[in-house]
């Protein structure tokens, strides 16, 4: 009871996946681009494969599968899981395809049509997943807000699309990028990451840890900085006020630190498998995003924007952090639903191998190395604006995404065994 | 057009629709097929060898009926499908009244409706160890091939040419019985554990709870002894816990949202 069928949750893993091997072909095939100016069509490609193929999908994936277990009732409809799919599935395909010929006619107000629906499908399966179950749960509150923060994401997006072709808005779509991008990246990405982690992390490290004031004032400070960020920015008022939603974000995101360390510091489980070992690491990586932020403020109150700080900046959140923490918990989750599927009719018999032996260690082991070098050496490159290290760091992302599929086809293709 | 014993149905009747009364002619079985309803389910589901059992002919017959139309024969490729189901399953043998679920869907064919989402229904119904009998006129083979993707053995008699009974069952369950020799299933355990059994009940913790108590029961737990535990489902996170403990599981779901488990040590 309570857990959504296989069927509706591993599509999405399965297009998120394939969505960052295309991602990192188009990295190593463009590594070059990567020195120029961050506003063309081969990197908006690169973004949204990432942002919306790989991070948003696998979040959909994740999260059709966590709301039963967060608000211990039943997903409000299966049905709309499949619709969703379908919708965000065909029009971040089409979607990728628009930017990368970059024909902001038809294909990518469609693209943009598909994904607000199946977003607005996602938010409103969460929404009455939540009022159906009438069981308060802090977790379930942050992905129904960040749900929310992606719908204005997308919605935004949507009419960035349309001012390409139509003069919609009173500025450029180059002006309200960085607005579209935060709400999404801070919104969506930050808020849902630190609300599903905040359950499980310290349920896969075994810790008996609660501390829902501090995750209260985490969801305060980072929906408090977003709405600041915005009204500052719809206002144009003085650059530096720009300080106040940094000081909120940054801030939330230490104290998610503060709250991962406190779990760390009272598990049961004393030996940290791989998996959980990527995706603290991830939790550490979010700092790396603020430090460019934090340089990027400084050289736009100096100068104009430095756009390799900017392309550093999202670099480090989309193959960063957020990549980190895919990579670890699909891993943690991906093998017990398939384990369920394969195993949960003969559990009784004994002799079912643990849901860890269904994708291969070694695998994930060499998939996280390509992952650190890669990413250590592509941030660099971009800094450095050393064409040699992006090539290389491309490369070897791209291998990592190679493994990643390796390993998920491997779990998906599981026959039972017996032992 | 080639054709072999994979061929679809389907495909013959979309290559050359005349040849829909060339088979009907091979036997009456084939009636079916002009109901359209029924043709569109059948003939995308089953093959020439699979007609040819239904229909009680030879692939010969299917071969010169439909030379004629412009229809050769390919090359014949094994054909091991039929061969497996021979020897009456140890597990149908055994079988006792409760454990049997009849349906006879002979009514509903004859209705003119496809049968197969009130079968699917049953069989989604059937309990572990339960066994589903089909009375039906032909030999159900795309029935057949079709459970067996989803974890079902079949066997079919033939009683006579208008009545065959299928059996279809968990190939899970004849696992257990293989199993009991290595492992003991759950009742066994059960019972060599029975005055050595200490209880917890975790349904009414919220979840990540119902592993920290069992974890600490655990902890607990005396020599000797194995942990019976009340769960509302079965809890997979656990399970490579346990494996790091060098202790052993087993799982009885008895309904939906309640699961027994038994941890027993190695």
């Amino acid at each position: 009871m309570y857990t959504t069928t296989h069927r509706a949750v591993v599509p999405f893993y399965v297009y998120a996946g394939l969505a960052f091997l295309v991602a990192t072909v188009l990295l190593f095939s463009g590594a070059g681009e990567f020195s120029g100016h961050y506003f063309q069509p081969h990197i908006l490609a690169i973004t949204h494969t990432m942002a919306l193929g790989w991070g948003t999908m696998i979040i959909l994936g994740a999260g059709h599968q966590l709301i039963p277990v967060l608000i211990e009732g039943e997903l409000y409809s299966i049905k709309l899981a499949y619709i969703s799919y379908l919708f965000t599935a065909v029009g971040i395909a089409l979607l990728v395809w628009a930017f990368y010929i970059f024909d902001m006619g038809w294909p990518a107000i469609y693209a943009a049509l598909l994904i607000n629906a199946g977003v607005i499908v996602f938010f409103v399966n969460v929404l009455m997943s939540i009022v159906k179950s009438k069981r308060e749960n802090i977790q379930a509150v942050f992905m129904l807000t960040a749900a929310g923060w992606l719908l204005f994401t997308t919605i935004a997006g949507g009419l960035l699309i349309c001012n390409f072709t139509e003069n919609l808005l009173p500025e450029g779509s180059l002006h309200y990028l960085s607005l579209h991008a935060h709400i999404g990246i801070v919104g969506w990405f930050l808020l849902l990451v630190i609300g599903v982690g905040s359950r499980l992390i310290p349920m896969f490290l075994i810790a008996k840890y609660e501390h829902p004031g501090l995750l209260w004032s985490i969801y305060g400070l980072i929906n408090g900085g977003l709405i600041v960020f915005i009204f500052i920015f719809l206002n144009t008022v003085w650059p530096v006020l720009y300080g106040i939603p940094l000081i909120c974000i940054a801030s939330a995101i230490v104290l998610f630190g503060i709250y991962c360390r406190q779990a760390y510091r009272v598990r049961i489980r004393r030996q940290l498998d791989d998996e959980m070992k990527l995706s603290l690491l991830a939790v550490v990586m979010m700092v790396l995003p603020l430090l460019f932020l934090i340089g990027l403020i400084i050289t736009l109150l100096s100068l104009s924007a430095d756009v390799k700080m900017v392309l550093a900046y999202g670099f480090t959140i989309f193959f960063g952090w957020l990549t980190a923490i895919i990579l670890g918990m699909t891993f943690k989750t991906l093998p017990f639903i398939i384990w369920n599927k394969v195993y949960h009719a003969r559990a009784g018999t004994g002799g079912t191998p643990s849901p860890k032996e269904l994708f291969s260690g070694k695998v994930f082991h060499f998939m996280a190395i390509c992952f650190i070098i890669g990413f250590i050496g592509f941030a660099g490159g971009i800094v450095a604006t050393n064409g040699m290290a992006t090539r290389i760091g491309a490369l070897l992302l791209l291998g990592c995404a190679v493994l990643y599929n390796v390993n998920v086809f491997k779990l998906l293709l599981h026959k039972d065994v017996m032992l | 057009m080639i054709i072999h014993q994979h061929t679809k149905i389907a495909a013959i009747l979309k290559h050359n629709p005349a040849s829909l009364e060339a088979i009907v002619s091979i036997s009456p079985q084939f009636e079916k097929l002009r109901n359209p309803v029924l043709r569109k389910l059948l003939a995308g589901r089953a093959t020439l060898a699979m007609a040819s059992k239904i229909g009680g002919c030879s692939m010969e017959d299917f071969y010169t009926r439909l030379a004629p139309l412009g229809f050769t024969k390919g090359a014949e490729t094994t054909a091991a499908e039929t061969k497996e189901l021979q020897e009456l399953p140890a597990l149908i043998k055994s079988l006792s009244d409760e454990q049997l679920v009849v349906l006879d869907v002979r009514p509903v064919i004859a209705a003119g409706e496809d049968p197969l989402s009130l079968i699917l229904q049953k069989i989604k119904t059937l309990q572990s160890g339960q066994v589903l009998k089909i009375v039906n006129t032909f030999e159900p083979t795309p029935l057949m091939l079709l459970l067996k993707k989803q974890g079902f053995g079949a066997y079919a008699v033939q009683l006579d040419d208008q009545l065959v009974e299928t059996w279809f069952y968990r190939l899970a369950d004849t696992v257990v019985t293989n199993q009991r020799v290595q492992t003991g299933s759950w009742d066994e355990m059960l019972a060599r554990y029975k005055d050595n059994l200490q209880t917890i009940d975790v349904r009414g913790l919220e979840m990540p709870l119902p592993m920290h108590t069992i974890l600490a029961a655990l902890d607990d737990l005396p020599e000797g002894k194995a942990l019976f535990v009340y769960h509302k489902r079965i809890p997979v996170f656990l399970l490579p816990e346990l494996a790091l403990r060098h202790l052993d599981y087993r799982v009885k779901e008895v309904a939906n949202d309640e699961v027994h488990l038994l941890i027993l040590r190695n």
